[in-house]
């Protein structure tokens, strides 16, 4: 994440520097940086070095700190120590946390560096997801937060989204939400057949458990973890990680970045959860995904969301279920989370490339999706009752298309 | 014009989607562009009397032919509209708006559809390059060549530099200002990419040689999009105006075109023009037929252009040809920054062809819907402050097909 991060700075025009433990660990940074710019020409504007040799001397010269160190409060609060130690009063301290209290990594710092300390989530990989959570703790100063963000649109070409400085701020809540709600699901219904029902046309570039397969288990599993300890809200147990991808960690399969062991999928393999095996197994589509995929596939977007909602079967009231399990999730976290409705749809479409919640309930139709959602015993967020009462969209993106988010086959 | 021809308004799908990954046929983004362009102009079916399509070559990239038909797939109440499909290589789109235009000119109809299409992500670079060869004389100038276009368009860099020198350094400037002017450009294919003069002027690994003189960064892009826009009679776009509470005067209108073909094969046209001062005349005459149609008696009268910068060789030809400079200096427009976002002549505020992207069949479209939304200050994040006559310059082949409309309003 640190040379992608930095890649985005570098790429905007900005001289950066690259810290790392080891000049070689550095240098690998700038080559990827190179690699994603696509361009050689952008080492001309990174330097290299190293925590033990350049640390005082870049920080202390740096208008804005990145620190994209491990995600672990205890090595971050060390090195906001060092950075406060040597940083130049007035320049921006940003920490990259996908998860951490951002207010609890500067809480042993100067006044000066919590007033100018925020949190920046960028996703990966942050040269093509331009969606990113600007995370300000209580005691940031607003100019503070204002510059950022007019930094990170206007230079760094960033789609940003504020959101509170709460567990897994707004993005991962509500994705990982999902995902781990159908890996619970798997244990019942099996791999293949659920990632199939609840894949691409529902609304994502890439089905569930593939996805948890890319981000890495380890990483799904720090995630969720940290959400079931520090929420206590309406889908509580939806992130409770389930106890057949604990014991699976813990033997080493974490997802692609384990090929021979794997994860939901290894090579030809699905995983059977009962059995914490693999077999080889081709599962059917199941016939309303197909009808769903063959909808998009001709841009009828709108009639594969209907086919979603009016089908009677098993197979539509999973679904429904968990597409609108999430449309409910993402907007009830209006108000604690993010401001308004825009912005974790934002998120969702600019950072997880999802179809925005609030896209779903207007494709649905606000009053409708509130009758769906009670029937489905979930949670009706305030602000949807709100646009079904008003008659309003939610969603409102003229520069994006919304069929970009459906995918057919 | 014998008649004026109004501009509406239209809608772009955003160049940076890649619609096989989508897992989409060509039908979804036709219905896109057409679907978004009745929103954004309240167009309604009924109102539409014609449909036009132009597409390069869809039965290569897509296995589907028979275009104009899939018009009506983008809303029920288009049963029955008489349609059909243009081509003219990189230039069909112009050619669709051509026919589109002299319908009404003539008195046929008074409201046309007219969509640009191409869905070119369907195939690998190299096969893509071979079908591009088809717009060339295939047998003499494409066959058994690797990317016969690049090559094609590196030789006018060299016909340049032997008439009256070239350096490559003005071409990188052409393609940084391009993927500059598209970082503004929320529809432009290389908004996220990185670029800079350094990147473009240097040959490396990520910017390997194509042909000849030309690079990965003096290229424009393989790209999926579909643009659709409404031109009107004036008694459609009165009551249009009046229903969506908009001034006659205000809405963009079609103000002159310029239509010329030289001969297919590159060398032809070299040896055509060797005693001339223009490399490629019919170009030329292309725009000054536009210009003189439009009543445009010097070029500075332009507030930008949109051209056809498929290389960054082509938009080099574009600036002598316009008349920004003498024969054979466009390097000076280049170095004094006239053709800068925020220069005396800005060319290409979109991003262009290699910025903003190259679907094939809909680059003439999509040049004259950011030309008209120019003249209306309805181009946002890229509108050039004030201005009210642009020109677009559209090519097919090696500089075979040359098409211009200047769009103004009142």
């Amino acid at each position: 994440m640190g040379a992608g991060s930095g890649e985005v700075f570098a790429a905007a025009g900005i001289h950066t520097t690259f810290l790392a433990r080891t000049r070689d660990k550095a240098e690998q940074g700038r080559a990827r940086a190179e690699k994603l710019a696509k361009a050689t020409a952008i080492a001309k504007l990174i330097d290299v070095g190293t925590y033990d040799a350049d640390f005082d001397a870049a920080v202390g010269e740096a208008d804005l700190v990145f620190e994209a160190v491990a995600e672990d409060m205890e090595l971050k609060k060390q090195y906001m120590a060092r950075i406060d130690k040597v940083r130049q009063p007035g320049s921006v301290v940003a920490t990259v946390s996908s998860g951490l209290s951002i207010a609890g990594i500067v809480a042993d710092c100067s006044e000066d560096l919590r007033k100018h300390f925020l949190g920046l989530h960028l996703f990966n990989p942050p040269n093509v997801i331009v969606g990113c959570e600007l995370v300000p703790h209580a005691g940031t100063d607003p100019d503070v937060i204002a510059a950022t963000d007019e930094l990170l649109r206007a230079r760094l070409g960033r789609q940003v989204v504020r959101t509170a400085d709460t567990p897994a701020f707004a993005g991962n809540r509500v994705g990982f939400k999902l995902l781990n709600e159908v890996a619970q699901l798997a244990e019942e219904y099996g791999v293949g057949y659920i990632d199939a029902l609840i894949g691409p046309h529902t609304g994502r570039a890439m089905s569930p458990l593939v996805t948890i397969d890319f981000v890495g288990w380890d990483v799904h599993k720090a995630i969720v973890d940290n959400l079931y300890a520090n929420t206590a809200d309406e889908a509580h147990d939806c992130l409770k990680l389930p106890a057949y991808m604990d014991e699976l960690i813990s033997a080493g399969h974490l997802g692609n970045k384990t090929p021979d062991k794997g994860g939901f999928f290894c090579g030809g393999s699905v995983l059977n959860p009962s059995t914490r095996g693999y077999a080889v197994a081709e599962t059917p589509v199941p016939e309303l995904a197909q009808k769903m995929r063959a909808a998009h596939r001709i841009g009828r977007y709108n009639d594969a969301i209907e086919l979603m909602v009016e089908t009677a079967s098993p197979d539509a009231a999973l679904m429904r279920k968990v597409v609108l399990g999430y449309v409910s999730y993402a907007l009830g976290r209006v108000g604690e989370v993010v401001e308004r409705a825009a912005d974790v749809d934002r998120i969702m479409a600019f950072g997880f490339n999802w179809a925005p919640a609030g896209l779903l309930a207007d494709m649905i139709g606000p009053r409708r999706c509130v009758a769906l959602l009670d029937k489905t015993n979930l949670a009706v967020p305030p602000v949807l009752t709100e646009a079904a009462e008003k008659g309003e969209r939610l969603w409102d993106e003229p520069d994006v298309d919304a069929g970009r988010f459906f995918f057919g086959s | 014009m014998t008649k004026p021809i109004y501009i509406l308004g239209g809608f772009q799908t955003d160049f940076a989607r890649n619609w096989s990954k989508e897992g989409k046929h060509i039908t979804a983004m036709m219905r896109e562009a057409v679907r978004g362009a009745m929103q954004r102009t309240q167009v309604e079916p009924a109102d539409i009397d014609v449909g036009h399509v132009g597409n390069f070559a869809a039965e290569l990239y897509t296995m589907q032919g028979h275009l104009g038909a899939f018009l009506l797939e983008a809303d029920p109440g288009l049963s029955g509209l008489p349609t059909a499909r243009h081509e003219a290589a990189c230039a069909s789109g112009s050619i669709a708006l051509l026919a589109a235009s002299a319908e009404i000119e003539a008195g046929r109809y008074d409201c046309a559809l007219v969509l640009g299409v191409e869905q070119m992500k369907t195939v690998s670079a190299a096969i893509g390059g071979e079908y591009l060869g088809t717009a060339a004389w295939y047998e003499r100038e494409a066959k058994g060549v690797e990317f016969p276009f690049p090559k094609l368009f590196g030789k006018l860099g060299d016909e340049y530099d032997r008439r009256y020198g070239l350096k490559d350094e003005h071409l990188a400037r052409i393609s940084a200002i391009n993927y500059a002017n598209a970082k503004r450009n929320q529809r432009a294919q290389t908004r996220t990419w990185y670029m800079s003069e350094d990147h473009a002027s240097c040959e490396s690994k990520y910017n390997q040689v194509i042909g000849g003189r030309i690079k990965v960064t003096d290229c424009s892009q393989v790209t999926d999009g579909a643009v659709a826009v409404f031109l009107a009679s004036e008694t459609f776009a009165k009551t249009w105006a009046k229903r969506t509470g908009k001034r006659l005067e205000d809405v963009a209108r079609l103000r002159g075109w310029g239509h010329r073909t030289a001969p297919i094969a590159f060398a032809d046209k070299i040896a055509e023009s060797a005693d001339q001062p223009y490399v490629l005349p019919h170009t030329r005459r292309a725009i000054t037929d536009a210009l003189q149609r439009a009543g445009i008696t010097d070029v500075w009268q332009l507030d930008g252009i949109e051209t056809h910068d498929c290389f960054t060789t082509s938009e080099y030809m574009a600036i002598d040809h316009f008349g920004l400079t003498e024969p054979g200096a466009s390097w000076r427009a280049i170095e004094d920054g006239v053709i800068d976002f925020g220069g005396k002549l800005p060319i290409n505020p979109s991003g262009g062809l290699i910025g903003a992207g190259h679907p094939v069949g809909a680059t003439g479209v999509r040049q004259l819907l950011d030309a008209a939304r120019q003249v209306t200050d309805s181009a946002g994040s890229y509108q050039v402050e004030g201005a009210r006559k642009f020109a677009t310059l559209n090519i097919g082949g090696s500089g075979t097909t040359s098409c211009v409309f200047v769009v103004g309003r009142d």
